[in-house]
């Protein structure tokens, strides 16, 4: 019980973490395209 | 509301933290302001936001204040279950769009907002309807984002909430004003990063401080059975239900997500938005773990407030470097999605009021821009007003949620079905709310053939629901088999029954009575649509624009620019 109450509790701020890095790694990317196409990232 | 058991901040940090905050967000759009910015831009970017700057806005957008609140306080009332009864629920409701936004995408490429969609599909009364209910829910979002920010100041610092109304609101309008939506997704990425971060942080730190899991599990004696079962019927019927009626409204009726399914580059729709339904679900779902760790601790939320609890609970066990982080990430949540409602309610008042009704075809890109700025600055001013006399939406936010359940049905059936008609739009949706005002505020008593006859259309309702949301993912056949099982299983167990539950009844009247006005007219209609039009008559503001992506997307029509059309 002890575990899973931990791991019910601990796991949605692992999957944000997991969303922000996707995020994150996404957007540089994103940028990396936006400076190669000589335009504004938005 | 002040209290002395709430860690208190001095007036001049929390000055400070506002000023670093609205100040380091109006620095970003610096970066990506123009001096001649365009309507288009104004209002959908360039058609071509990237994946990682979509999914961040959509998550960020759709992560308000009043989320982390009410996500606690479903965790501290129904105990195990009730943050994902709240967050998950919520998540869905982007989840379930992005199928028929890739249709509104394919059908209007070049549309800043689902109303052009569907002025080009029925004509002005159907789309006035669709903009109506748009900018009543961004009004209200407004409101209540800022009524947050004054509350959450004239809680944690001797600052009034009215002076935590009147900074958010004129930071917000500062850093939007100049960029519109352009400036909203930027700052959207940068709010969301913060938010993440700090949310990764601030769970476990405050699990780990009140003891872990060892405490919570030896906590569960002080919930009751219901609080302890994690499929409790007490928080599905009373959490869960009406969250998942509202799935499909609140997607169709939100131009915020509209205008994001407009921005994003078509080929990155999908993955946007799945991702943003991850995030949207862990942030909101972990912080709603805070109000069951709150109800396992036997915490009494403080005046009786449930708003208190997380900050009570961060007060309780963290630094207060921990409090400055809630602030900042209850300021971001709020700010993000008050640019976005500013940023909507511009581009409904350019597009759907000025370009479509006033200019009739032949708006001036610069005119609308004006538009769209003075829009700004009057929402504000009304979301200040409203959220400082601290008035009673109630009523407002009763018909707001039956007008959005009512057009479900005749929005998604307009953009595939080449028979429902404007007349068969405009008198579903009125019809409908008729008959949801008889349920809601019980003209009429639900008893024996009114109980029965309102059941029966709620029934058509949950049906239709069901209906809709798999048939976004596998198809017709599977759309109808399905809705059709639910519309069965909802008069076996529903009749006799649902009438106890008013607020539900008349939720799902709302959809019934929509769909079943819509699919009598329209069957009885022999006009038939063609869909090919909706793209030439929904094109770009700017005509240089317009070429611009002409050129760049080959196999579909190339819009004109409006300026120039008919």
């Amino acid at each position: 019980m002890t575990l899973l109450f931990g791991f019910y509790v601990l796991i949605w701020p692992a999957l944000t973490l997991g969303v922000l890095l996707l995020i994150c790694r996404a957007v540089a990317r994103d940028r990396r395209e936006a400076k190669k196409d000589h335009r504004t990232l938005v | 509301m002040n209290s002395a058991s709430l860690h208190q901040f001095s007036t001049l940090t929390v000055i400070l933290l506002m000023i670093a905050f609205y100040g380091g967000t109006y620095l970003l759009t610096l970066s990506i302001r123009k001096k001649k910015e365009d309507a288009d831009a104004f209002m959908v970017s360039n058609h071509r936001v990237g994946f990682g700057i979509g999914a961040a806005s959509m998550t960020a957008t759709w992560i308000w204040a009043a989320s982390f609140y009410a996500a606690a306080t479903s965790g501290y009332t129904y105990g195990v279950s009730g943050p994902i009864h709240y967050g998950l629920w919520g998540a869905l409701m982007i989840l379930f769009i992005y199928p028929f936004g890739r249709r509104f995408r394919r059908l209007a490429p070049n549309a800043h907002t689902l109303g052009e969609l569907i002025h080009a599909r029925h004509g002005s009364s159907s789309q006035l309807i669709l903009a109506l209910s748009n900018l009543l829910g961004s009004i209200i979002s407004l409101m209540v984002n800022f009524t947050a920010a004054g509350a959450l100041v004239s809680v944690l610092s001797p600052l009034s909430f009215q002076a935590g109304v009147i900074i958010a609101g004129v930071g917000v309008l500062l850093y939007t004003l100049w960029s519109g939506f352009r400036a909203s997704v930027m700052t959207d990425f940068a709010q969301l990063v913060a938010l993440m971060a700090i949310a990764v942080v601030i769970i476990p730190a405050v699990f780990f401080a009140m003891g872990g899991p060892t405490e919570l599990v030896a906590g569960l004696d002080n919930l009751t059975a219901e609080q302890a079962n994690f499929f409790s019927m007490d928080a599905i019927l009373n959490q869960g239900a009406p969250f998942f009626v509202a799935v499909l409204a609140y997607a169709i009726g939100n131009q915020t997500i509209s205008q994001r399914l407009f921005a994003v580059n078509e080929d990155h729709i999908k993955p946007t938005f799945l991702t943003a339904t991850v995030g949207y679900g862990a942030i909101v779902i972990g912080l709603g773990m805070i109000g069951l760790m709150a109800l396992t601790l036997g915490v009494e939320p403080l005046n009786g407030d449930m708003n208190n609890l997380i900050p009570q609970m961060v007060s309780s066990y963290l630094p207060p470097v921990f409090i400055a982080a809630f602030f900042i990430l209850v300021i971001g949540s709020l700010s993000s999605t008050a640019d976005s409602d500013l940023s909507a309610l511009s581009a409904i008042m350019m597009a759907d009021v000025y370009g479509k009704n006033i200019a009739r075809g032949k708006a001036d890109p610069r005119r609308m821009l004006l538009v769209g700025r003075i829009t700004m600055i009057v929402a504000t001013a009304i979301g200040i007003v409203f959220a400082s006399f601290s008035l009673d939406i109630l009523v407002m936010l009763v018909f707001v949620g039956a007008l959005w359940g009512a057009i479900v049905f005749p929005v998604i059936a307009s953009c595939f079905c080449n028979r429902v008609t404007n007349a068969a739009f405009t008198t579903s949706v009125l019809v409908a709310m008729v008959t949801f005002c008889v349920a809601r505020f019980e003209w009429l008593p639900m008893t024996g053939v009114a109980g029965l006859g309102f059941e029966f259309l709620a029934s058509i309702g949950g049906g239709i629901i069901i209906a809709l949301m798999v048939f976004g993912f596998l198809g017709r056949v599977a759309g109808a088999i399905a809705g059709l099982a639910a519309f069965v299983a909802m008069l076996v167990f529903a009749t006799g029954f649902l009438r106890e539950y008013t607020v539900l009844l008349a939720s799902l009247t709302a959809y019934g009575t929509s769909t079943l006005v819509c699919v009598v007219m329209s069957l009885a209609s022999r006009e038939r649509f063609d869909f090919d039009t909706i793209a030439e008559r929904v094109g770009n503001y700017d005509a240089a624009e317009a070429v611009t992506v002409a050129d760049e997307r080959p196999p579909k029509p190339a819009p004109a620019g409006l300026a120039t059309q008919r």
